[in-house]
């Protein structure tokens, strides 16, 4: 049974006078990874800005639930449970990975579910207990990676949203992160996911949308995406 | 080894500087200063858990401080007194050199070894020590010769808007150059409310009350606009507002308004432009009476009473919620939106709290000499306040304080009782060339650019770093890191 958790309809962005967002409608469903590709520029990360908040539609609905949030601010998006892991990462560099932690739980003033989150948390990422007491900014990328995403996660969000996870990351990193993008969603938590690595979203992801110059160009299944011939021409690398 | 001798040197100029200005008995506070200081910062730089060590790190730096407090004494006694005429009393100098060395280790010995309680009795230990110098200065101060009171009570008056500052500028990382606007709104606020000037005169402790919601109203006046700017930007607008605000009170003398050609009241005299507005009421409590000009002792308890509250409240907001939504904030206003914190009202609120304490400040000095004038909270006010915060360390309370002390003392007492000796030995040395240089006056601004300037480059964390995230400058840093 799929119910449409987040809907965007016909959302319109811009930055001033440049049009970022030229009509973007699409549906993430409960329990599904959801993958948004494209080139540079495409609108993928606008997409997920103008979702949780940080710049508002000029026109279109944004639904989550059934009801419209596209008018809330982003402190308000993030109380309903929509949470993101900020492109470039966005840890607080002079915090410890612990501190870092504690602040994506900031929603809730709950210390004995806190400590069940961090217990999920170090689960999924044993490296981040390793490095508990360590200032965020002298983690490496991967680790700040984990950590971006462990924090979003703190916050227990009912739909994550994830920008870029694997910008700047080794390739062993990048499927490690990926594989637990997998864990993450097989726990219950939906996922929307932008990536410029098509070839690694496609593959962990239900459905994928096709992002250019802030029009989606295409949207199918992730398998049939990964078979499409412009797909592959595109964003793939296959001739 | 190195370290702990130049961090106990903090302690140890102290001691040398008091002794310096102030002759005879007066030495034994120098002394006692030394020890207390030595004895916070010494453990500050290096946490100490061993009793035996923290008596071994307790005399070391006690011996620097009794060693520069004695240099201090001997060079005032014997060096200058001459010059100056002054007679030498070598008993007194004994006496002094004596009293200061045993009260420096002592006093220095027992804060380190306090240090290695748990947190908990630490604090207590700390408070204990600190109290009875505190409780028993203003007797210290007669019976030790030593003059100081006058200049104490302005002293904590600056500590408590250099702590005020520090929730805008250390916790929040708004960086604001025009927060003496709020120690002038806060003290003329009172001043209407609780003088002739309008026939109000409401009591002092409703005053206060007056002056730290005006501040606090101001607060987020001056904030609402500054929302979406940073750094630099900020820095701008609070500069402008700063600037405003003395320039707006030295015109509204002459208010008219008027609508639709009604007029509301015409030439109301709102501030008393630049004669400014006298006499302001004084405090009265049972027992003691109106507080009275020539009896700085109830002044004194008061404004410690104010100060003690007020640390009590902002180590309280600290560690709350708002505490922490402050950090997220300052290290990175993206992150902490998508953290879920509404950085608006985060923001507001740092800047509306920030100004109570200045409000209150306000209030206390305006009742304290019963007068404002609207010269008295110009620019350099609000440079001396961010210098007082970051040489001490941004974002520690006990860090802003010292460095308060450190950059009040050098203002108020070392330069002008220095620039006096200098002028008498100029004298003495029948110079007439030199004879116009006022060093206080003269030298003050180019001290306190030097002190920025020197600790941005050579310490930017503060003289006594917080034990959390080190923390610099918000322009410094945050420009660096904004992609």
């Amino acid at each position: 049974m799929t119910t449409a958790m987040l809907e965007l309809q016909d959302v319109h962005t811009y930055y001033g006078n440049i049009h970022a967002l030229k009509g973007i409608s699409l549906t993430v469903n409960q329990g599904e990874i959801v993958t948004l590709i494209g080139s540079n520029g495409a609108g993928k990360s606008t997409t997920l800005r103008t979702i949780s908040g940080i710049n508002s539609p000029r026109t279109g609905h944004i639904l989550f639930n059934g009801t419209r949030i596209d008018r809330l601010p982003a402190h308000e998006i993030v109380r309903q449970g929509i949470l993101q892991s900020p492109e470039g990462r966005r840890i607080f560099p002079r915090l410890t990975v612990l501190e870092n932690l504690e602040m994506g739980a900031f929603t809730r003033n709950n210390a004995v579910t806190m400590k069940e989150d961090l217990e999920r948390v170090y689960t999924l990422f044993p490296r981040l207990r390793e490095r508990i007491a360590q200032k965020g900014g002298t983690l490496s990328g991967g680790e700040q990676q984990m950590l971006a995403i462990g924090r979003a996660l703190m916050g227990r969000p009912t739909v994550l949203l994830l920008d870029e996870p694997s910008m700047g990351l080794a390739p062993v990193l990048v499927e490690q992160i990926f594989t637990i993008i997998q864990d993450i969603n097989k726990q219950g938590t939906t996922i929307l996911l932008v990536e410029q690595n098509a070839l690694m979203a496609l593959a962990v992801a239900h459905r994928g949308y096709v992002l250019q110059t802030g029009l989606i160009v295409l949207s199918d299944s992730a398998a049939a995406l990964q078979s499409n011939e412009t797909v592959q021409k595109a964003y793939l690398g296959m001739e | 080894m190195q370290i702990r001798i130049r961090t106990s040197m903090i302690g140890a100029a102290f001691g040398f500087a008091i002794a310096l200005i102030s002759g005879g008995f007066a030495g034994i506070f120098a002394g006692l200063v030394a020890g207390l200081i030595s004895g916070y910062v010494v453990p500050q730089a290096e946490p100490l858990t061993d009793k035996r060590r923290a008596v071994g790190q307790g005399m070391i730096a006690a011996l620097v401080g009794s060693v520069m407090t004695i240099l201090g004494i001997v060079l005032r006694n014997m060096g200058i007194d001459p010059i100056i005429g002054e007679p030498l009393n070598i008993l007194a100098v004994g006496i002094a050199i004596i009293g200061a060395t045993i009260l420096c280790v002592l006093v220095c010995v027992v804060m380190c070894v306090v240090r290695t309680e748990p947190p908990a009795r630490e604090r207590i230990g700390m408070a204990i020590v600190v109290g009875i110098i505190l409780v028993t200065y203003p007797w210290l101060d007669q019976f030790l010769n030593l003059r100081f009171m006058n200049e104490v009570i302005p002293v904590l008056v600056f500590l408590l808007m250099a702590l005020g500052l520090n929730i805008v500028v250390g916790y929040a990382g708004l960086l604001d150059l025009g927060y003496a606007a709020f120690f002038a709104i806060g003290a003329y606020a009172a001043a209407m409310v609780s003088s002739p000037h309008f026939g109000l005169s409401l009591s002092f402790w409703l005053a206060i009350w007056v002056a730290a919601a005006t501040a606090a109203i101001f607060g987020l006046i001056l904030g609402s606009p500054t929302l979406p700017l940073r750094g630099d930007y900020l820095a701008i607008v609070t500069l402008g507002f700063g600037e405003i605000v003395p320039i707006a009170i030295k015109n509204l003398d002459k208010v008219s308004l008027s609508i639709w050609n009604y007029p509301l009241f015409v030439d109301v005299d709102l501030t008393g432009g630049t004669k400014g507005i006298n006499p302001i009421n004084r405090p009265w409590l049972p027992i003691i009476g109106e507080f009275s000009p020539s009896n700085p002792i109830p002044w004194y308890f008061l404004i410690l009473g104010i100060m003690l509250i007020s640390i009590f409240f902002i180590s309280r907001l600290r560690n709350s919620r708002l505490g922490r939504a402050w950090t997220a904030l300052r290290e990175d206003e993206l992150a902490a939106g998508a953290m879920g914190i509404n950085t608006v009202n985060v923001k507001l609120l740092a800047f509306a709290i920030g100004a109570t304490f200045s409000g209150l400040a306000g209030a206390f000095y305006g009742a304290y000499i019963s007068a404002i004038f609207p010269e008295s909270f110009r620019f350099d006010v609000s440079v001396m306040l961010l210098c007082m915060v970051i040489l001490g360390g941004l974002g520690n309370m006990s860090g802003v304080i010292l460095g308060g002390i450190i950059i009040q003392f050098a203002d108020r007492l070392f330069l002008p009782q220095m620039s006096n000796v200098v002028q008498k030995l100029i004298v003495a040395s029948g110079n007439e060339s030199l004879r116009d240089i006022n060093f206080a006056s003269d030298f003050r601004l180019l001290l306190f650019g030097l002190t920025l300037v020197l600790m941005m480059v050579l310490r930017p964390q503060g003289l006594v770093p917080s034990n959390g995230a080190p923390r610099v400058l918000p322009v410094a840093a945050g420009e660096a890191r904004h992609d």
